[in-house]
C-alpha cells in the first residue's frame, strides 16, 4: 500500500520544482503580454474599476516654494470623488513634470528683472498602477512676493479612462485653455494692481527719505555728511532703484497682450490684443509724458486719493515663513469665478462614459446632415464647442463673450420654458449657467449613463417612475436645479433673463450694483490703479459697451421667446377654469413649422373667427398661464393645486405646466413638451420610460402608435390628470413632427374642442368631466371620431382603426425584453430614425411622383407610389399610410422652408378634384379654387399658398389656399386628402428635389394627390 | 538651445531616408541613468526633403524632458506608460513611452518617443493609437533583447523607420474628410454600373462587420481607391484619417492599425501580405481584391483577438529562447511553436449575408446621382448603425448589469432589436465593439475560448 508521504512527495515536486529551479526558456509573464485581454476583470465595463476614485473630476495643484507640489482644489468638491486617491502624490506627479525651462530673474545685461510670459503647455500622463490618468494644463501666475515672480500651477482633469482623454484631447485642450487665460487674466490685474500698490507705498518711501535727508544735510555741518546721511541715500538709491525696477515690471505686464503668442492653440481674442494694443499705446504716453494731459492726471490724482500709502523697507523679505497667497488672492476674484465656472462646466460636460460621449458627437455630426428630416423625431440642434472652435469663434472668457456666447449657446439655453425664463435674472458671471444650458440636452452620455441607474423598480412603479425628482438628484441635474434656484430668487421680474449673459455682463453688473449700494472697493481699487495701468488690466469693463450689450441682448427677449405685446390677448376669465388677467395667444406672428400640415392647414385666426367653437379649446388651451406668471394669481381657484409650489421650481417640466394647464396636477409631472420652449432630449428621455411602460401594459399600444404615426389625432381621454399626462407624455415620443416646442401635443385639455384644433394637434390629453362642458367633450369624441382615435385611460380601451402591417411591430412589442426606458428610448430613437429614412427615400425618388408618360393621370402616379411601396419595400396598406404620412411631412416641411417666398404670389389657377373616393386638395404650387359639398369632410388646403374659402358646413373646415385662393370640393364623407406631399404638396418636377433649383420653375402644373382613409375604427380593451 | 542640461557624451544618431514630407521630427531613446540622471542613448532623425528644425541639442534636451517626474515611477514591471506633450514654448508634440528595462545590469527606466511639430497636432491625434500599439510591441521585444543584454537600438529601428514612412505616407495619401460622393461607387447612375451588385454588397458588409478595417487590393490605381474611398464613406472622420489612399506608381507597404488602406499589386499582379502585421491590426481585415471582385473576411473581433494573443505570446517567447542577436532577426515571422501553430489562412469568405446594407444599397441608388441626395440617405443609414450599436450596447449593459453577470440572452437581443439575420447582428456588433472594446469577447468569447480548449486537448492526444 502506498502510504500519503510517499504521495505528497510526488505532488509536491512540481510546484518545488518551479519555484525553485524555473525554466529558462519559458518566457516571465512580464515580458509577455496576457492571453486575454480582459483576463483580470473579464468585462469590457470594468476597466475602471481599479481606480480608487469614482468618476472623473478636476484638480488644480500648484508647485509651493514652501511645500512643494500640492493639491489645492478638486472640481466637484466632494471627497466622495476622489475616495481613497491619494491627491498629494497624484499632485508630485503632475507638478514634477518639468514643463518648462523658463528664465526668470534677471538676464545677462538686464539691469533689472525679467517676467517671463511662458506658453500654457499640455501633457497627457497617467499612473497605470493607481488607474489614474490625467491630462494636465500646466501654467503660471505672477506673485510679487513668489521666488522669480512666479508661482507655478497647473489644472488636471482626472480621469480612469486613458482613451477618453486622448480621444477628446482637442476639446479638452480648449476648454482649459480658455480656463487658464481667463486665470490668468485676472492674475495679471491682480499683479498689477499689486505693483501700483508697490510703487506708490515706494514714492511714498521716496519722498519721506528724501526729506529725511534733507532734514539731515540741513541739520548737519556743510560738506561734511554722517554716516546717518550716508544710509539714508543708499537707502534712497535702493528705493529708487526698486521703484524703477517695479515700473519696469509694470511694463512689462502691461505688454503682455501684445507679446507674440507662440501657442496656435492658446485660446486669445482678437479684440482682447487690439484693447490692450491701444491701452497700452496709452499708457506708455502717460509714462514718458506725465504732463501731457492734465485732466487724466488730476482724475488720476483723485483715484489715488483712495489708497493710502505707507512706509516700506526698501527691499522686501523673503523668507519661508511668509504667507505666500492663496489662488484666490492671486487672481481678481471675479475671474476666479469665472474660472471655477468654466471647469464645472468643463466636468459636467465630459462627465460619463465614452462611449456616449462620443457616440453623441458622431449622431450629432450625422443629423447635420439630414436636416430635411430632422424635424419628425429629433430634438433640436445646437451648436457644440468643437464645432465653435472648429468655426474658428473661439470666444473669450474675459470681456468679450457676449455675441459668441449669445450665438452660441442659444437653443441650448432654453432648457426651461418662458416662465422660467422670466423669474431669473441675469446669471451671475455665470458660464456655470452656461454650462448647464451648453451641457444641458447634449449631455445625453451622463444622462444614459445616468439613466441606468434606474431600478427596475422604478420602472414597474407608476408613481416613482414619473418622478423627475428622484432624477433630479443626479449629478447633472441637480446641480442644474441649483443653478437655477440659485439664481431666481434674485430675479428681476421685468426682466426677461438671458441666461446667456456674458459672465463680465454679470460682473459688470454685481459691480455696478455693489456701486449702487455705495460699496466703493471695487471702484476705489479701480481708482487706484488707474494711474499707470490700462484699463483692461485693471478691472472688467463696466462700460457701456458691456452695459448696452446686456441692455440690448440680454434684457431683452430672445427671438423666438419674446412676449410680443400684440400676442397679449385680454381674456374673459370666466371662459376658463382658472387664469391670469393675459393669456399667450397662441398664434404667433411667424407660421410655426409645423402647422399647415394636411388636415391641419388652417391658419389659427382664421379657426377662430369661423369657428366660434373653437374659442373655447383655444382659450383653455392657451390662457391657462401667463407665460409672465410668477405664481398664482390671487383669487384664481385652481381645481387642484396651486401652481405656485410646484410649477414655479425652476425645473423645466413643471414650469411647462404652468403655462399649459389650469390645473397643475397633484404630482409633478414633466410634460413632454415645452409650450414655447425647446423640447430636449433630456425630456424626451425621460419621457422613454413611459413609453415602455405603455407598449408593455396596453396590448393595443401597437394600434395607439399607428394612430400616431399615420397622422391621425390620439385623444387621450382621462378624469386623472396625472395620469393623462403621463401617457401623453409617454405617447408625444411618437408624434411626427410634434414642434420645436412640441406645438402639436396638446397634454391636457379641460374643455371640448373642435375640429379645427384637430389641425393643430396630433395627440391631446383630454380631461374627463361630470358636467356640461364634459358631455360637451363627449359629443366633440363622437362626433369626430372618423377622425381620431380615442384612448380611455380610465377604462383602459383604445377606439382606433385596426393596424395590420409589420413596420412597427417591433417599436411596440409588449414582451420585449428591453428593462429601462434609457434602452427603450434609444431602441426607439433607431426605430423612428428607419421610419424616417424610408419616409425620405419616398420624398425623394423621383420616377415615383412624375408622370413617367404624357398624361398620366394623378391616381396612377398614386398607384405607382403605393406599389412601390408595397413591392419594393413589402409593406403592407397600413405601413404605407405610416410612410405616405411621413413623407408629406417631409415635403411640407422643405417647401415650407425652401420656398414661402415664391408662394405667396401666386393667385391664379383654380383646381377642382372630383373623385368620389377622394377629396382633393388645392395644389399650392398650381393654387385652386375649394368648394366644399360634403359636410362631415374636412378639405386642407395648403396654408401657405392662401385663398377663400367657402363654407356649407358649419362642421366641417375648409382650409384655403391663401396664396392662390380657390375653394375645394368634398365629395366623400369619409375620406380627407391632404395635398400630395411628395408630388403635388408641391414638387412635381426633378427641379423641386434639387434644392439648388427654384421650385417656381415647376408651378403650373396639376399634381397628382392621394386620398387619405380614415378607416373603421374598432375598440380595443385589456 | 542655451539652457538644459549637459549634453550626452556621444549620442548615436541614425539618418532615415524618408520619401516626400515627413512630419517627424526626430524619435529618441533615452533611459535614467542612475548616477547622472536621464541620458539620450539613440536619436533617430528623417532625412527629407525638408530640413530638421530641431537640432540635436534641443532633441537631447525635449528627450530628457520626458524622463522628468519618472523617478517617482511606481509601475508594475512590464508596464508600458504613455505621455503625451503639447510643449507650446517649443511648439513640438512628444509621444513617449516610458517602460523599464535593464541596461548594463541595472534596472532602468527609459522613454521612447517621438517628436512632431506642434502645427502637426491634428494630423497627428488620430494616429496616436496606432502609433502608440505599434511602439508599445516594440517595446516588448527590446525589453527581451535588454535582459538578454542585447542591443536594443536594432529592435527599435525596425519600427522606428516603418512609422516614420507611415507618417509620411499619411501626409500625402491620407483620405479627405469630406469625401465627394462623386469619386465613389455610390455616385453611379445605376447599381452595378462600375461592379457587379453583390460585389458591392459584400465589400460593404464585410467592411462594415470587421469594425471598418479594410484593405483594398488591386491593379488599377484609380479603381482601388475608388472603392478605398466608397469604405470610407462608412467611416468617421478620425476614422477616415485612420486611412490612406493606394499610391499611383507604386504600392505602400501594409501598415498595421489603419482602418482601409488601399494597395497595389506588382507587375506580377501579386501583393504579398505580411502575416504577422495583419495579425497585429486592433481589428479583423476585410480583405477586397477588386481585380477578380473577391472579399474575404478575418474571423469577428474575439476570435481575432484570441488569434493576436496567441500569435505575439508566441513571437515574444521565441525571442526569449533566441540564443544570440543573430538568432532570430525581430521581425522573422514566428511560424510555429509548441503550443500554437498559426493559421495562415486568415482570410475567409463572407459567410454571413445581412439585409442592413443590402437595403441601403437597393434602395440609395432610387435617389438621383448628383443631388446630395444619396449623401443625406447615407447619413441616415449610418446614423441608424450608430443609434442600433448604442441601444445593443445598452441593452447587454442592463441585462448583464455592467458586465457583472455572464450575457445569456442573445436570442432575446436579437428578437427585441430587430437583429435577427446574422449579418445584421455583426455589423451592429462591430459597431458596439469600437464603442466598448472587448464586447465580443464578453458576448461570444466563453464558448469560443471553450471549442478552443477542447480542440487543443482533443490535438494533444
Amino acid at each position: 500500500m502506498i502510504g500519503s508521504p510517499d504521495v505528497v512527495a510526488f505532488t509536491k515536486e512540481d510546484v518545488f520544482g518551479d519555484c525553485v529551479y524555473p525554466d529558462p526558456w519559458v518566457i516571465p509573464e512580464e515580458f509577455s503580454v496576457p492571453l486575454f485581454p480582459q483576463a483580470n476583470n473579464a468585462n469590457p465595463w470594468a476597466k475602471t474599476s481599479y481606480a480608487k476614485f469614482t468618476k472623473d473630476f478636476i484638480l488644480i495643484s500648484e508647485f509651493s516654494e514652501q511645500v512643494g507640489p500640492q493639491p489645492l482644489l478638486t472640481i466637484p468638491d466632494d471627497p466622495k470623488v476622489c475616495g481613497t486617491f491619494d491627491l498629494n502624490y497624484f499632485s508630485l506627479r503632475i507638478m514634477s513634470v518639468d514643463y518648462q525651462a523658463s528664465f526668470v530673474g534677471h538676464p545677462p545685461g538686464s539691469g533689472y528683472p525679467r517676467l517671463s510670459f511662458v506658453e500654457d503647455s499640455r501633457v497627457v500622463l497617467g499612473d497605470s498602477k493607481e488607474g489614474a490618468f490625467a491630462y494636465v494644463h500646466h501654467l503660471t501666475l505672477y506673485d510679487l512676493e513668489a521666488r522669480g515672480f512666479v508661482r507655478p500651477f497647473c489644472m488636471a482633469y482626472v480621469s480612469a479612462d486613458e482613451r477618453k482623454i486622448m480621444l477628446q484631447f482637442e476639446e479638452l485642450s480648449l476648454r482649459f485653455s480658455r480656463a487658464s487665460e481667463c486665470l490668468k487674466t485676472g492674475n495679471r490685474r491682480a499683479f498689477a494692481r499689486e505693483l501700483q500698490r508697490k510703487l506708490r507705498d515706494l514714492e511714498y518711501t521716496r519722498s519721506v527719505l528724501q526729506k529725511e535727508e534733507g532734514l539731515q544735510r540741513e541739520a548737519g555741518p556743510q560738506g561734511c555728511y554722517s554716516a546717518h546721511v550716508v544710509e539714508k541715500a543708499n537707502e534712497l538709491a535702493a528705493v529708487e532703484k526698486s521703484i524703477y525696477e517695479h515700473r519696469d515690471l509694470l511694463k512689462q505686464i502691461t505688454s503682455y497682450p501684445l507679446r507674440p503668442r507662440r501657442d496656435p492653440h492658446a485660446a486669445h481674442c482678437q479684440r482682447c490684443v487690439t484693447e490692450s494694443q491701444t491701452d497700452a499705446h496709452s499708457s506708455h504716453n502717460a509714462h514718458t509724458h506725465p504732463d501731457t494731459s492734465p485732466a487724466v492726471r488730476g482724475e488720476e490724482g483723485e483715484r489715488r486719493q483712495s489708497y493710502t500709502p505707507q512706509l516700506i523697507k526698501g527691499k522686501s523679505a523673503k523668507c519661508f515663513d511668509k504667507r505666500l497667497k492663496t489662488l484666490t488672492e492671486l487672481c481678481q476674484e471675479s475671474f476666479y469665478d469665472a474660472t471655477v465656472e468654466l471647469l464645472t462646466d468643463t466636468e459636467r460636460c465630459f462627465r460619463g462614459d465614452l462611449c456616449y460621449l462620443h457616440t453623441r458627437r458622431l449622431d450629432r455630426a450625422l443629423r447635420r446632415k439630414q436636416n430635411i428630416t430632422n424635424f419628425l423625431f429629433e430634438e433640436e440642434l445646437g451648436e457644440e464647442e468643437e464645432e465653435v472652435a472648429a468655426l474658428g469663434r473661439i470666444f473669450c472668457s474675459l470681456t468679450h463673450t457676449k455675441e459668441a456666447e449669445t450665438r452660441l449657446h442659444n437653443p441650448s439655453i432654453m432648457l426651461c420654458p418662458v416662465k422660467d425664463m422670466e423669474v431669473c435674472t441675469p446669471c451671475p458671471a455665470s458660464s456655470a449657467l452656461l454650462s448647464d444650458a451648453l451641457a444641458g440636452d447634449e449631455r445625453l452620455e451622463l444622462s444614459l449613463s445616468d439613466l441606468t441607474m434606474e431600478t427596475q423598480d422604478q420602472e414597474s412603479s407608476e408613481e416613482n417612475k414619473d418622478s423627475f425628482s428622484s432624477d433630479r438628484s443626479g449629478g447633472g441635474d441637480g446641480g442644474e436645479k441649483e443653478s437655477d434656484e440659485n439664481v431666481c430668487p434674485n430675479a428681476d421680474s421685468n426682466a426677461i433673463t438671458d441666461r446667456n449673459a456674458d459672465p463680465n455682463t454679470d460682473r459688470a453688473d454685481k459691480e455696478s450694483s455693489s456701486e449702487d449700494g455705495g460699496s466703493s472697493v471695487l471702484e476705489d481699487e479701480g481708482g487706484e490703479e488707474a494711474d499707470h495701468t490700462p484699463i483692461f488690466l485693471l478691472e472688467v469693463e463696466p462700460g457701456c459697451g458691456q452695459q448696452g450689450g446686456r441692455t440690448d441682448s440680454g434684457c431683452e427677449p430672445e427671438a423666438g421667446m419674446e412676449a410680443h405685446p400684440d400676442s397679449l390677448v385680454q381674456m374673459d376669465t370666466a371662459c376658463c377654469m382658472s387664469q391670469e388677467g393675459f393669456l399667450y395667444d397662441s398664434s404667433p406672428p411667424v407660421k410655426l413649422p409645423g402647422s399647415g400640415l394636411g388636415p391641419t392647414s388652417l391658419p389659427l385666426p382664421l379657426v377662430v373667427n369661423q369657428e366660434p367653437q373653437a374659442m373655447l379649446p383655444f382659450q383653455g388651451a392657451y390662457s391657462l398661464g401667463s407665460p409672465h406668471c410668477q405664481g398664482p394669481v390671487a383669487g384664481l381657484d385652481l381645481p387642484v393645486k396651486s401652481l405656485g409650489d410646484t410649477a414655479s421650481r425652476g425645473s423645466d417640466q413643471d414650469s411647462s405646466d404652468c403655462t399649459m394647464s389650469a390645473s397643475a396636477g397633484s404630482e409633478q409631472i414633466g410634460l413632454p413638451v415645452g409650450y414655447r420652449g425647446v423640447v430636449t432630449l433630456r425630456q424626451r428621455k425621460k419621457a422613454g420610460q413611459g413609453a415602455l411602460k405603455f407598449v408593455r401594459q396596453y396590448p393595443f399600444a401597437l394600434q395607439a402608435l399607428w394612430s400616431l404615426l399615420s397622422g391621425r389625432t390620439l385623444v387621450v381621454l382621462g378624469s386623472e390628470e396625472g395620469r393623462v399626462r403621463r401617457l401623453v407624455s409617454a405617447l408625444a415620443l411618437y408624434v411626427p413632427g410634434p414642434g420645436r416646442c412640441g406645438e402639436r401635443v396638446q397634454p391636457w385639455l379641460s374643455c371640448p374642442f373642435s375640429l379645427t384644433d384637430l389641425q393643430s394637434w396630433k395627440l391631446i390629453g383630454l380631461q374627463r368631466m361630470a358636467s356640461p362642458v364634459g358631455t360637451s367633450m363627449l359629443c366633440s369624441l363622437s362626433r369626430y371620431s372618423r377622425y381620431i382615435s380615442v384612448l380611455d385611460a380610465d377604462q383602459k380601451t383604445l377606439r382606433c382603426p385596426s393596424y395590420r402591417g409589420s413596420l412597427l411591430a417591433n417599436m411596440a412589442d409588449h414582451r420585449t425584453h428591453i428593462r429601462r426606458g434609457s434602452t427603450y428610448f434609444l431602441h426607439l430613437q433607431s426605430m423612428l430614425s428607419s421610419l424616417a429614412t424610408r419616409a425620405f427615400l419616398l420624398s425623394f425618388t423621383h420616377h415615383l411622383h412624375l408622370p413617367i408618360i404624357p398624361g398620366e393621370k394623378r391616381q396612377e402616379v398614386e398607384e405607382r407610389r403605393r406599389g412601390f411601396l408595397k413591392d419594393q419595400l413589402g409593406l403592407a396598406d397600413d405601413d404605407c399610410n405610416v410612410l405616405l404620412y411621413l413623407s408629406q411631412l417631409i415635403t411640407k416641411h422643405y417647401l415650407d422652408t425652401e420656398t414661402t417666398p415664391h408662394l405667396e404670389a401666386d393667385n391664379t389657377s383654380v383646381t377642382t378634384h372630383q373623385d368620389p373616393e377622394s377629396v382633393s386638395m388645392p395644389d399650392p404650387a398650381t393654387g385652386g379654387a375649394v368648394s366644399h359639398q360634403d359636410p362631415e369632410s374636412v378639405s386642407m388646403p395648403e396654408p401657405a399658398t392662401g385663398g377663400a374659402v367657402t363654407h356649407q358646413d358649419p362642421e366641417s373646415v375648409s382650409m384655403p389656399d391663401p396664396a392662390t385662393g380657390g375653394a375645394v370640393t368634398h365629395q366623400d364623407p369619409e375620406s380627407v386628402s391632404m395635398p400630395d406631399p411628395a408630388t403635388g404638396g408641391a414638387v412635381l418636377s426633378e427641379q423641386y428635389l434639387d434644392p439648388a433649383k427654384p421650385l417656381s420653375a415647376t408651378r403650373g402644373r396639376n399634381p397628382p394627390s392621394f386620398t387619405y382613409h380614415y378607416t373603421t375604427s374598432q375598440v380595443f380593451k385589456i | 538651445m542655451s539652457s538644459g542640461p549637459p549634453q550626452s557624451p556621444a549620442v548615436a544618431k541614425t539618418e532615415v531616408t524618408v520619401e516626400g514630407e515627413c512630419p517627424l521630427l526626430a524619435a529618441t531613446f533615452a533611459y535614467w541613468d542612475n548616477i547622472l540622471g536621464p541620458r539620450v542613448r539613440h536619436i533617430w532623425s528623417p532625412r527629407c526633403e525638408q530640413p530638421l528644425l530641431l537640432s540635436d541639442s534641443e532633441v537631447t534636451f525635449l528627450a530628457n524632458h520626458t524622463l522628468n517626474g519618472e523617478i517617482l515611477r511606481s509601475a508594475e514591471c512590464g508596464a508600458v506608460d504613455v505621455k503625451f506633450f503639447v510643449l507650446a514654448e517649443k511648439g513640438v508634440i512628444i509621444v513617449s513611452l516610458i517602460f523599464d528595462g535593464e541596461l548594463k545590469g541595472d534596472k532602468n527606466t527609459c522613454a521612447l518617443s517621438i517628436i512632431l511639430p506642434q502645427t502637426e497636432l491634428a494630423f497627428y491625434l488620430p494616429l496616436h493609437t496606432v502609433c502608440v500599439e505599434r511602439l508599445k510591441h516594440i517595446i516588448r521585444k527590446g525589453r527581451i533583447w535588454m535582459q538578454k543584454g542585447y542591443n536594443i537600438i536594432s529592435v527599435l529601428t525596425s519600427e522606428i523607420v516603418p512609422i516614420m514612412e507611415l507618417l509620411s505616407s499619411m501626409k500625402t495619401h491620407s483620405v479627405p474628410d469630406n469625401i465627394d460622393i462623386k469619386d465613389t461607387l455610390l455616385n453611379d447612375d445605376d447599381i452595378g454600373d462600375s461592379c457587379h451588385e453583390d460585389f458591392l454588397h459584400k465589400a460593404i458588409s464585410s467592411h462594415l462587420q470587421t469594425c471598418g478595417c479594410s484593405m483594398v487590393v488591386g491593379s488599377n490605381p484609380d479603381k482601388v481607391n475608388k472603392i478605398v474611398l466608397t469604405l470610407c464613406l462608412f467611416l468617421t472622420s478620425a476614422e477616415k484619417k485612420c486611412s490612406r489612399l493606394c499610391k499611383a506608381d507604386s504600392s505602400f507597404k501594409y501598415d498595421t492599425g489603419l482602418f482601409v488602406q488601399g494597395l497595389l499589386k506588382d507587375s506580377t499582379g501579386s501583393f504579398v501580405l505580411p502575416f504577422r502585421q495583419v495579425l497585429y491590426s486592433p481589428y479583423p481585415t476585410t480583405h477586397i481584391d477588386v481585380d477578380i471582385n473577391t472579399v474575404k473576411q478575418m474571423p469577428p473581433c474575439h476570435e481575432h483577438t484570441y488569434n493576436q494573443r496567441r500569435y505575439m505570446r508566441s513571437e515574444l517567447s521565441a525571442l526569449w529562447k533566441a540564443a544570440s542577436e543573430e538568432d532570430i532577426a525581430p521581425d522573422t515571422i514566428i511560424h510555429t511553436d509548441e503550443f500554437f501553430t498559426p493559421d495562415l489562412n486568415i482570410f475567409q469568405d463572407v459567410m454571413h449575408k445581412d439585409t442592413l446594407v443590402k437595403s441601403f444599397i437597393d434602395e440609395v441608388f432610387m435617389l438621383k446621382p448628383g443631388l446630395n441626395l444619396r449623401s443625406t440617405y447615407l447619413a441616415h443609414f449610418l446614423l441608424i448603425l450608430h443609434r442600433k450599436a448604442l441601444t445593443l450596447l445598452k441593452y447587454i449593459e442592463d441585462e448583464t448589469q455592467k458586465g457583472k453577470k455572464p450575457f445569456r440572452s442573445l436570442r432575446s437581443l436579437k428578437t427585441d432589436l430587430d437583429l435577427m439575420v446574422e449579418g445584421d447582428l455583426n455589423i451592429v456588433m462591430a459597431f458596439a465593439e469600437k464603442l466598448r472594446a472587448g464586447l465580443h469577447s464578453f458576448v461570444f468569447g466563453k464558448p469560443f475560448y471553450t471549442s478552443v480548449h477542447e480542440r487543443d486537448v482533443l490535438m494533444s492526444f
